[in-house]
Order: C-alpha cells, then sequence, then structure tokens
C-alpha cells in the first residue's frame, strides 16, 4: 500500500511517501514516518484525512490502532494523509510531578524560612498552630497528587506539549508562593478553633473521597489504555459526573474556611471555573455517547460538577 | 409572531445602539473640543483640567461595550473589549483621578490626542452605521487606520504615566491594605498596578494584531462592495 504524506499546506512531508504491507496499521505508519523524518516521533504526529474541497466540518483523526486499511477507499491501493507537527511532547505523568513539585516545595519555604524579612518585616515571627497544621494539610495535598500521578491515574493520551508545562507549572507555582504568603504571614490572624476544626476536618474527608474517587476513574481504565468513554459508577459517581472534582473544589473550600485567606478564595473560585468548564465538556460527551439508542445505555440524570447549582 | 417579534427586537437593538453610539460620540467631542482650546488658550499643562469631566463621562459609558460583547449585542469578542476598556478605566480613574501630581505632564495630553482621534471617528463610524446603515469611504478608512499610530502612542503614554506616577503612589498609600485583618489579606496599589502594567506586554501585542487583521478583514470587503 502506498501512502502520501502531506503538510496542511501540500507540501510533501515524506518524500516518494511511505510503502507500507495491506495490513499494516496507523501505528506502523507513524513509525515509517519517524524513521525516514528522523524527528517526528509518533506521539509529535497528528495524522488526519484531507478534508474533500468544498466540505467543511472537522477532519478526520487516524487512530493508532486502526488498521490503515478502514481510511482507504473501497478498492483503493493509495491513502493520503495529512501530517501535523504537535511540537515536543511530554509524558503526561512528568508534566503532573513538576506541576505539583513546585507547591510541594515552595509553601514549606515560606514556613520554615525567613522570607519575610525581603518584604520588610523584621524580627521573630510566632506561629499558630492553625498555620502548623495548613502546612501539612497543603504538603498532604500535593503529596497525595504526586503519588497518584505515579500509582494510581491512567492517561488516555500519552502525551502532553511541552508549553503545557511552562503554562501549568507558572499556575500552580504561582499561586502555591500567593496563598503560602498570606497563610504564614507575620501579621496573620487565625480563625477560631472550632472554625479551623470544621475546616480542616471537612477538607480531610473531602481528600480522601477525592483519592477513592480517582481509584474508582483508574478502574475504569484497563491497564493497556484500551477503551473509550464509559459511565462511571459508584459512590459519588452516581450522582455527580465528576465527583473528582467535586471532591477536590469542596477541599479546597475546607482549607479555606480554616485558614481564611482572600488568596485561597481566589484560587479556589479559579479552580472551580476550570473544572466546571472541564465537567461541562465531559458531561455534554456522555450524554451525546450515551443517549439510549441502538442498544446503548442511556445516560443517567446526573449533577454535572457542583450539586445543587450545576 | 415570532418574525414580528424579531423584527422588533432588531429595531429595538439598532435604535439603543444608535442611541448609545452618539451619545458617547458627543462625549468625546467635547473633551476633543475642550482640549483644543485649553491647547489655543494657554498650554497643554491644562490640558487635563479642562476635559476632566467630559473625559470620565465618555470613557466610563465604555463599560457598556463590555456588556454589549457579552449579551451579544455587538460582535466583538470579549477578549478585545475588556483589556482595553479595562485599561483605559485603570487609568482614568486610578491614576489620573487619583493623584493630581501627573496631570500637567505632557503624556497626559499625548494620552488624550491619541484617545480622542480614535474614540471620535469609531463612535461616529458605529453611529452612522447604526443610524443609516451605511458609512463614507473615507470614515471606514480612518476608522480602520487611526489605530496603527494612536494605539502605539497610548500605549507609551500610559506606561510612562504610570511610571511617573509612581513615587506619588508609594507616598500616599492610596488604596493600601495592610494586615493584620480577619480575612488576611493586603494589598499595595504600588505592586498592583506594576503588575498590571506587567500584563501589556503579553496582551497588547496581541491586541495589535487583532486590529490589524480588522483592518484586512473590512478594507477588504469595502473594496469587494
Amino acid at each position: 500500500m502506498k501512502v502520501s504524506v502531506v503538510s496542511r499546506s501540500g507540501r510533501e512531508v515524506v518524500r516518494g511517501g511511505v510503502e507500507l504491507k495491506d495490513s499494516a496499521k496507523v501505528a506502523d505508519l507513524q513509525d515509517a514516518i519517524y524513521a525516514k523524518t528522523k524527528k517526528y516521533y509518533p506521539a509529535r504526529q497528528r495524522l488526519t484525512l484531507p478534508i474533500q474541497p468544498g466540505k467543511s466540518g472537522k477532519p478526520v483523526v487516524l487512530s493508532a490502532k486502526a488498521s490503515l486499511s478502514e481510511y482507504c477507499e473501497k478498492g483503493s491501493g493509495s491513502l493520503t494523509v495529512v501530517f501535523k507537527d504537535l511540537g515536543p511532547q511530554v509524558f503526561y505523568s512528568t508534566l503532573f510531578f513538576f506541576e505539583y513539585l513546585g507547591p510541594l516545595l515552595i509553601y514549606p519555604m515560606f514556613y520554615y524560612l525567613p522570607v519575610y524579612k525581603y518584604f520588610g518585616y523584621e524580627g521573630e515571627r510566632v506561629m499558630h498552630p492553625v498555620q502548623t497544621y495548613a502546612m501539612y494539610y497543603w504538603c498532604f495535598h500535593y503529596f497525595k497528587r504526586i503519588m497518584e500521578t505515579f500509582f494510581v491515574h491512567r492517561f488516555s493520551h500519552a502525551t502532553s506539549p511541552v508549553s503545557n508545562v511552562f503554562r501549568n507549572c507558572a499556575y500552580y507555582w504561582t499561586f502555591g508562593a500567593y496563598i503560602a504568603y498570606y497563610c504564614n504571614h507575620p501579621l496573620y490572624t487565625p480563625v477560631s478553633e472550632l472554625q479551623m476544626k470544621i475546616g480542616f476536618g471537612f477538607g480531610i474527608l473531602c481528600q480522601i473521597a477525592n483519592f477513592y474517587c480517582h481509584i474508582l476513574l483508574r478502574n475504569l481504565r484497563s491497564p493497556s489504555g484500551n477503551g473509550g468513554y464509559q459511565i462511571p459508577r459508584g459512590f459519588l459517581f452516581n450522582i455527580v459526573t465528576c465527583a473528582n472534582y467535586t471532591t477536590e473544589i469542596y477541599q479546597w473550600l475546607g482549607f479555606n474556611i480554616a485558614t481564611q485567606t482572600v488568596a485561597g478564595y481566589i484560587f479556589l473560585v479559579v479552580a472551580a471555573s476550570i473544572m466546571t468548564n472541564w465537567a461541562l465538556g465531559k458531561h455534554r460527551r456522555l450524554k451525546k455517547l450515551f443517549d439510549g439508542k441502538e442498544g446503548r445505555p442511556k445516560y443517567p440524570r446526573r449533577w454535572v460538577i457542583l450539586p445543587p447549582f450545576l | 409572531m415570532p418574525e414580528e417579534a424579531a423584527g422588533m427586537a432588531s429595531v429595538l437593538r439598532r435604535l439603543y445602539l444608535s442611541v448609545y453610539n452618539w451619545i458617547v460620540f458627543i462625549g468625546w467631542v467635547q473633551v476633543s473640543w475642550s482640549m483644543i482650546l485649553a491647547l489655543l488658550e494657554k498650554r497643554y499643562e491644562a490640558v487635563y483640567a479642562a476635559v476632566e469631566q467630559h473625559l470620565l463621562f465618555a470613557q466610563t459609558a465604555a463599560i457598556m461595550e463590555i456588556l454589549h460583547s457579552i449579551v451579544g449585542l455587538v460582535r466583538s469578542p470579549v477578549s478585545s473589549t475588556l483589556p482595553q476598556i479595562t485599561a483605559r478605566l485603570f487609568m482614568i480613574w486610578g491614576i489620573l483621578r487619583s493623584f493630581p501630581e501627573i496631570h500637567t505632564h505632557i503624556f497626559v495630553t499625548s494620552l488624550l490626542i491619541s484617545w480622542c482621534i480614535t474614540e471620535v471617528t469609531r463612535y461616529s463610524f458605529n453611529g452612522m452605521k447604526e443610524s443609516f446603515g451605511f458609512t463614507p469611504s473615507w470614515l471606514l478608512w480612518l476608522r480602520y487606520s487611526t489605530f496603527i499610530v494612536c494605539f502605539p502612542i497610548g500605549m507609551v503614554s500610559e506606561v510612562g504615566l504610570v511610571y511617573i506616577v509612581v513615587p506619588f503612589m508609594k507616598a500616599s498609600e492610596k488604596y493600601c491594605l495592610r494586615m493584620p485583618n480577619k480575612w488576611n489579606f493586603s494589598i499595595k496599589y504600588f505592586y498592583a498596578s506594576v503588575f498590571f502594567m506587567a500584563l501589556y506586554a503579553p496582551v497588547y501585542p496581541h491586541l495589535f494584531h487583532y486590529l490589524i487583521v480588522q483592518r484586512k478583514k473590512a478594507l477588504a470587503k469595502s473594496k469587494t462592495t
């Protein structure tokens, strides 16, 4: 089988095209492209079918596990694919690790080191118990995330563009420093002991629930990464589509109740907004996929992310 | 019935946008006129005092345009309207209105000149479009060309004024909130302003590029007509 590989502007990416067996899979084509170009490894490649002139709509993305013959015109012995370079890629585990490592290291710096000297606050700083517990809570949270990255999560896409590392790290590290600054400040005003206990207690409960949600999500995906979308079931997923995000938001709420900083609440609002967008997208996809037709199960009625509001 | 309702909504929209654009146009004409008189009679130092009231009205009214974007009354994306209006409001209320020490600086004059040229052109263009459904070609060209000069001048003036105002900002401690307080929050206007100015670096090139793209579309369309 002869496969032509062209860029979106029509330029030939692989001179002379690629010759493959009729039974070849898309993954074989990707390996062949890499062998010829020496630069575009499979994770960097986005292969689509050419858009027919005069037609609109999204191009068909080739799935690595599919056979090339699936995309051929009936009886044709050749195929043209459009190549796009996604740029340098990193594993999601790498991305997540550095995202979470920043807050894990930065927050304790504000707690242990005399950084406030540089902000004009000389002299000894008296730590309140809530500040100590907040530090433990915070570090437990991000440590948990790192552990989940390596031992719990299964990723649908293997890699992410390098540019996301800088964007995501900027987000997590900046907010980490911002919250740390206020939580450990020499002029910090603690809340009452009861409020602290309620906040941290509720927050810990939600962190544990979040962990369990991640276990349930992990079990939806087989180890090989096969299988598309499935309806999550069990625990809070029976009530909320994205129970993992729900518990994530509420655990930050707990933290904020206990520590009471504007910076913390700003982070909560931003994080909740981002996760709400993701949740709405996922909810929409699941409802569309599981519409109860042609033998498919119907997606049950559920909240999206934040009952009783959404 | 639905057609009649849709037609009525369309008429109301055009009527509202016509009135809005002409009112703000008048506001900016007043700013321009006051500025010209001040420049002729006195010197550039007198410009701000002469235009302040008109300027506060005309520029603050532009908040409505963010709402127009959000509601969908106009096609401009919020991502282009919001940063422009926000920067302008910060400049007139946060800087000019708050720090009289810089009213006599020449950057105020250059800022206002660039704003007046842009806004008088834009609001008259929009007003004519909504009221009469057409605009003369010279006005179209002005609408989509004046920013090439005025945008950079305005930006330099804005950054320059913030730079000049910094020592007064520090000395006055205006708009500062200190700890300790129950919500464990503090803010120094100086840092907030510097942060805001730092946002110019990524936002303004993007905005300028967007305006260039708009220009190509608009002028190309007029050629085919």
